[in-house]
């Protein structure tokens, strides 16, 4: 960018909103100084366990009608800014999958009436017969009688494009810091080196930014990766069962990430043996191929939340706070961040401000 | 009028204790907090249940989570919800025991994976070791009078059968079994999983039953604030039902007052 920085900022976090926040600025012409308590290239970002779906349909089931709403919006910026960031390879918008087995059809009806009660009329799901579902995904195992297809859907290959945003902020002259934690403060922020200023500081640290939060909380979530090139997929596959409804998403070079389960609790230790059972029972269950996979890596992170799991911007003199993403930071990401940086710019809409800018429940100011 | 809501003797009495409540919510599948909150609220409830098996409870990492359901001010009863054993159960029951300063559990002790249908043996053998260990147990039961009667031998003070597996919503699937336990057993009963309608409800405490655990039919409704309401009411209108005592069922349609035009000794026949 040819234009002189207008004003100097800081991102404390390197996840996905912070990387996005960072790289808007920049091409903005502003002077970013960017910060992560961990390593940038493998983050311990929530965003880079995450399994990279944009499934507006799916999430709106399980939370609220404006996630829909987000999430529809999510569906046109991410074409918008992979194509800015010179890497539209990484947008898959093939739509998504959701198959129960038999004798579990009845979760499929549920998932029906729910998406029905959620959004109304038009259906945004095409109901699928066993063939329909082979000539889609022809790898699938064949004892599926009945799915849905949800056609607006996508997933984006969300470690490729974590780095190709790092890689973006650099080449735009964003200055980067990693493993230097930082505390937050209007117009500073403050690291084991010291204490800097700047005209404003933006918070983005998810789970890291809950000493600001009295009512943030980080939800467990836990993956697997897996690689095998017996099974090919162009789109996630939701599987619907009585007791869990976990997703395996295809990922570049025969990769696929099986995720992921959700549980109230702040503990980082490694993926129990139950959980594994049930990652691997997913991927055995959508195709016996998967037999064979090997496991790369097992993922386990905190998925920030509020009460009301939804997202929420606070932005006061010198300091902007973005957090609560859940389990669904791609999906709303671009809401989150057109409606920070509108409220940046102090000038022009801001988006979803009706859900964003309201406090979180129980949250004071902090 | 002196209705049954007025009456401070019709307290749900469990181990020796008074709930106002006779509704227990459960606390999993929300689709956030906040609405959990509503929905303990709006239930009006004085007891909430909570799982503890998957969130690594020794570590205290689910406190957060734990700390919202403090605040609601209800007792919180633990349970064992994903144990398969006895051991497993008593373990945790131990730990929650450590945790949250109670002596109070429901048992759970999971005989199959599938239906999540209690394991009647594993039942009973947690029960006799937790009840000799001082724990108030409020066992996750089937319908079975024999097993509910060792349960009760073994010194459980409340019992808790299901009405159908969980999460079915089918409501009360045995009602012969689930009458025979009625007159049968002189302890609480509290019905405990397969309700998905505030009518089932109703019925389970017009025979009698002492109390109704919900957590699906609640949390998975489009608004479960209000679906706890409905539930609280029906409830409410379902013991009070009780206590005024149903009139008996008749074989045939009879008209109340003597039809005009018809001799009275035909209905005398």
């Amino acid at each position: 960018m040819s234009r002189l920085p207008q004003q100097r900022f800081a991102v404390a976090g390197a996840g996905l909103l912070g990387r996005l926040v960072a790289w808007r600025l920049l091409r903005d012409g502003h002077a970013v100084t960017l910060y992560d308590a961990g390593d940038l290239d493998t983050p311990p970002a929530a965003a880079w366990t995450a399994a990279g779906m944009v499934a507006p349909l799916a999430e709106t089931v399980v939370s609220e009608r404006c996630v829909y709403d987000m999430g529809r919006m999510a569906l046109t910026r991410w074409p918008e800014w992979l194509a800015e960031l010179e890497a539209p390879g990484l947008w898959h918008p093939h739509g998504s999958l959701v198959v129960a087995h038999p004798q579990d059809e009845g979760e499929l009806t549920q998932f029906r009436r729910e998406l029905d009660d959620a959004l109304g009329a038009p259906a945004r799901y095409r109901p699928l017969s066993g063939a329909d579902l082979q000539a889609l995904e022809p790898d699938l195992a064949e004892g599926f009688r009945h799915g849905l297809f949800l056609e607006e859907e996508a997933h984006l290959d969300n470690r490729e494009l974590l780095a190709r945003l790092l890689a973006a902020i650099r080449e735009l002259g964003g200055e980067c810091y990693a493993h230097t934690p930082v505390e937050t403060r209007p117009g500073e922020v403050e690291s084991a080196a010291g204490r800097r200023t700047f005209d404003r500081v933006i918070d983005c640290r998810g789970h890291g930014a809950r000493p600001r939060h009295p009512t943030l909380r980080g939800v467990r979530g836990e993956t697997l990766q897996v690689h095998t090139e017996e099974v090919r997929l162009s789109r996630p596959v939701r599987l619907m069962h009585p007791r869990y409804q976990l997703y395996v998403v295809p990922k570049p070079d025969g990769r696929f990430v099986v995720g992921a389960t959700s549980i109230e609790s702040e503990d980082r230790s490694p993926i129990s043996l139950q959980s594994s059972l049930e990652l691997s029972s997913v991927l055995y269950t959508l195709s016996p191929a998967f037999a064979e996979a090997r496991v790369l890596e097992q993922g386990v992170n905190l998925r920030p939340a509020f009460r009301d799991n939804l997202p929420h911007v606070t932005h006061r003199d010198g300091l902007t706070s973005a957090n609560g993403l859940f389990r669904h930071g791609y999906l709303l990401a671009p809401a989150v961040v057109d409606h920070l940086l509108a409220e940046v710019r102090g000038a022009g809409e801001r988006p979803f401000a009706a859900v964003l800018a309201e406090t979180a429940p129980e949250e004071s100011a902090s | 009028m002196n209705t049954l809501k007025d009456d401070q003797h019709d307290a749900l009495e469990l181990y020796g204790e008074a709930f106002t409540s006779r509704l227990l919510l459960g606390t999993a599948l929300y689709p956030s907090p906040a609405v959990m909150q509503e929905a303990i609220a709006a239930a009006n409830c004085d007891m909430v249940t909570l799982g503890l098996r998957r969130q690594n409870p020794a570590g205290g990492d689910g406190d957060a989570f734990w700390q919202i359901l403090r605040e609601s001010g209800c007792r919180l009863l633990p349970n064992t919800a994903g144990c398969r054993s006895a051991r497993e159960a008593i373990t945790l029951a131990e730990m929650s025991r450590e945790l949250f300063d109670t002596p109070w559990i429901k048992l759970e002790v999971i005989g199959d994976d599938y239906n999540l249908q209690p394991d009647p043996f594993g039942l009973l053998e947690a029960a006799r070791e937790l009840i000799d260990q001082g724990f108030k147990v409020l066992p996750y039961c089937t319908d079975d009078l024999v097993l509910c009667q060792r349960l009760r031998e073994a010194g459980c003070q409340a019992l808790m059968p299901w009405g159908a597996p969980i999460g079915t919503g089918r409501g009360l699937m045995n009602r012969y079994a689930l009458r025979t336990l009625r007159e049968r057993l002189d302890v609480p009963l509290i019905i405990d999983a397969g309700l998905g309608a505030p009518s089932q409800a109703a019925e389970a405490m017009e025979m009698g039953f002492d109390g109704v655990l919900l957590n699906t039919a609640v949390a998975k409704a489009r608004r479960p604030a209000a679906m706890a309401s409905a539930f609280a009411r029906a409830i409410e209108a379902g013991r009070e039902a009780h206590s005024a005592g149903l009139m008996e069922r008749r074989q045939t349609a009879s008209p109340s007052t003597p039809t005009l035009g018809q001799p009275f000794w035909h209905t005398g026949g």
